[in-house]
């Protein structure tokens, strides 16, 4: 004769069929934030999209006028873009890539003079701006009337909109250097874009500041995993040199959980606190390995000074920095 | 519950068990994406160094890369040592992209043509130049000079078709596993020479002799950079060279491995020579202005006993060309 179960065998049994729900649906979200490096390989190519996204190998055609195409243009996406770059695939993807667009020309008259147009459609201005910063070289020329773009000896690089372009070429003839400059220009005149800006740009002291030198780190900045979307700038103030960072976060609880744990991952490598006088609510200076990094928020604003040699230039900083924050809404 | 009812439960929940394992089995794909190549006989490379002469490297600065070469040749024993008459040598290059010489993202073509040419010079039957470049072979190997420079001396190139690969599984390997190799330009070849440029890379911190040997794989090797050190390891027991030279004229100090700006360059002006291919990283790391903690596939290497990442205890001979 079979019994009656039990409640406690009923709450077992509904317990037991909770935790296989959860693995269940666990299992059916994980597959859609799958490692694309891993993956895509195996995946098939959607490389008609950046067709639709105004831009088209034709066009890059007209970019390139009184040249010859040398290949067809390529496409590639997240699943193929390292059958191009390689392992520098990766600083793209981490920034949310969608599609590149390459294809290369030569001067009419010498087959040896060519150049490549790379077109990395990121999907906004802001992860153009982020590929662009952190690979911008040292002692580059900037490109007058272009807000971010700058040349070397061979290649010419800029963002315009979503679009991150490269324009490198095999020759430093002053005819190629010409040929780049117009490129560039046509590009931005027949690639169609929204306008859009960058709030954290204007918002850090321009005292001292390198105008050229803010860099964007999509991810893992100052080897903090969970420090992403972080913008550093770079200072030269009295002989003295500093870097400042600001992020702006989901809310100001985002903002001041996230100080919070920055402060704790510097304490568990090693970090002391300092007391500091620095008149901002909440600040915390550390010293760590020979240098002080200061951390504060400010409403939705995460913001700071890293690795300063000195702790006065640091405070004086970040008090300017803290300054421009209060100047707008948070 | 009785004797019955335990029996009749206890059959219908292994019943139940033994479907659900038939049908995960059923859907279960034991081989990995991409890589494996069934119905290829599996292969492994042989051991091209030759015992007498290893732990032997050459180190020589000047702005001219041939001279540096011959210098350093010669200061580990002479091409001759290790390329004898008849000897059939391949050459590993780096094509991997389509580029030209000037980014330094490949190995210099005129640097190709003048080890081709001390290898016929020393008797050798046959020189093959290789690789499986990531962009198209044919724009790579022409655009990077390569072929031109190969074709001048007397070197076949060889570049990659679906055919050339065949399944190989590197010696106590998790990673490359019946993974497509680029064999075919290895048959009949008793000598082995790498040929790298000294580049950052954006996932290894360095590309080297080591990475180089990554250009014999087929099939979504990308999946390697999620485990690169451990790959480059790998792919450094997968091949024992004859030698390796390590191409320090210019380093690319940033934005590798591609680079694209001669900005990206930096005059270095250093040839290495060497048997031992942990010790030849070890002291690349020094003019990318790295340590060997921040590149772990050379310790990663040394501990699996394929050479010394303290490179100075091969006494290696210094020279200048002026």
């Amino acid at each position: 004769m079979v019994g009656q179960p039990t409640k406690r065998e009923t709450s077992i049994g509904f317990g037991i069929l909770l935790v296989l729900a959860g693995i269940v649906i666990g299992i059916f979200i994980k597959q859609f934030h799958y490692n694309r490096a891993i993956i895509g390989g195996v995946l098939e190519g959607d490389t008609s999209a950046i067709l639709t996204a105004g831009l088209s190998g034709e066009l890059l055609v007209e970019m390139a006028e009184g040249m010859v195409a040398l290949n067809p243009p390529e496409i590639f996406g997240p699943e193929n873009l390292s059958d191009k770059i390689d392992g520098k695939a990766e600083l793209y993807l981490s920034a949310g890539f969608l599609r590149l667009l390459c294809q290369r020309f030569a001067e009419a008259s010498d087959s040896n003079s060519w150049m490549e147009g790379f077109v990395y459609d990121m999907g906004t201005m802001r992860r153009a701006f982020a590929v662009y910063s952190v690979q911008r070289r040292a002692d580059a020329e900037k490109i007058p009337g272009m807000e971010f773009a700058y040349r070397t000896e061979n290649a010419l690089f800029f963002v315009h909109g979503r679009y991150y372009v490269e324009v490198i070429a095999a020759v430093t003839t002053e005819e190629m250097a010409e040929a780049m400059r117009s490129f560039a220009d046509n590009f931005i005149g027949k690639a169609e874009v929204q306008g859009g800006r960058i709030e954290e740009l204007a918002l850090f002291p321009r005292e001292g500041l390198d105008q050229d030198g803010i860099t964007l780190l999509i991810s893992d900045a100052f080897g903090f995993d969970r420090f992403d979307n972080v913008f550093i700038a770079n200072y030269a103030v009295e002989n003295v040199q500093l870097m400042a960072f600001l992020s702006i976060r989901e809310d100001p609880s985002a903002a001041s959980e996230l100080a919070a744990a920055y402060h704790g991952f510097l304490m568990a490598n090693g970090g002391v606190d300092v007391k500091s006088d620095v008149e901002i609510p909440g600040a915390k200076l550390v010293k760590i390995l020979d240098t002080f990094e200061l951390i504060f928020s400010h409403g939705k604003f995460l913001a700071g000074v890293h690795e300063a040699q000195d702790r006065g230039p640091a405070e004086k900083l970040a008090v300017t920095l803290m300054q421009n924050l209060s100047g707008v809404g948070t | 519950m009785n004797r019955r009812e335990f029996l009749g439960r206890a059959a219908k929940a292994s019943a139940t068990i033994a479907a659900t394992c038939s049908f995960a089995y059923w859907l279960y794909e034991g081989a990995p994406p991409g890589p494996s190549q069934k119905g290829h006989a599996p292969v492994v490379l042989p051991d091209f160094s030759i015992p007498d002469l290893r732990g032997r490297m050459g180190i020589v600065t000047g702005r001219d890369r041939i001279q540096t070469l011959r210098r350093a040749l010669k200061a580990i024993g002479g091409i001759e040592a290790f390329i004898k008459r008849g000897d059939r040598v391949l050459l590993k290059v780096n094509a991997a992209f389509a580029t030209p010489p000037i980014l330094s993202a490949t190995t210099d073509p005129q640097l190709v043509a003048e080890v081709a040419r001390l290898c016929f010079k020393a008797g050798a039957s046959s020189v093959v130049v290789t690789d499986n470049p990531i962009n198209d072979p044919a724009s790579c190997f022409t655009l990077t000079g390569i072929a031109e420079a190969a074709r001048l001396v007397g070197a076949r190139v060889v570049m990659p078709t679906e055919e050339s690969f065949k399944p190989t599984t590197v010696r106590g390997g998790a990673l490359i596993r019946e993974w497509p190799l680029l064999y075919d330009p290895f048959v009949g070849v008793n000598r082995v020479i790498g040929i790298a440029p000294v580049k950052d890379h954006h996932r290894s911190g360095a590309s080297m002799t080591m990475k180089n040997w990554y250009g014999l794989l087929g099939g979504r090797r990308n999946i390697l950079h999620q485990d690169i050190h451990n790959a480059i390891r790998e792919l450094a027991v997968m091949v024992s060279p004859t030698l390796v030279i390590l191409d320090g004229t210019t380093t690319m100090m940033n934005n590798g491995p591609t680079g694209g700006s001669l900005a990206d360059l930096k005059r270095t002006n250093t040839m290495i020579v060497s048997t031992d291919q942990v010790a030849t990283d070890a002291f690349g790391a020094t003019l990318l202005g790295r340590t060997v903690t921040q590149l772990p596939y050379i310790s990663k290497a040394e501990s699996s006993g394929l050479g010394t990442a303290d490179y100075e205890s091969l006494n290696p001979v210094r020279e200048s060309t002026g």
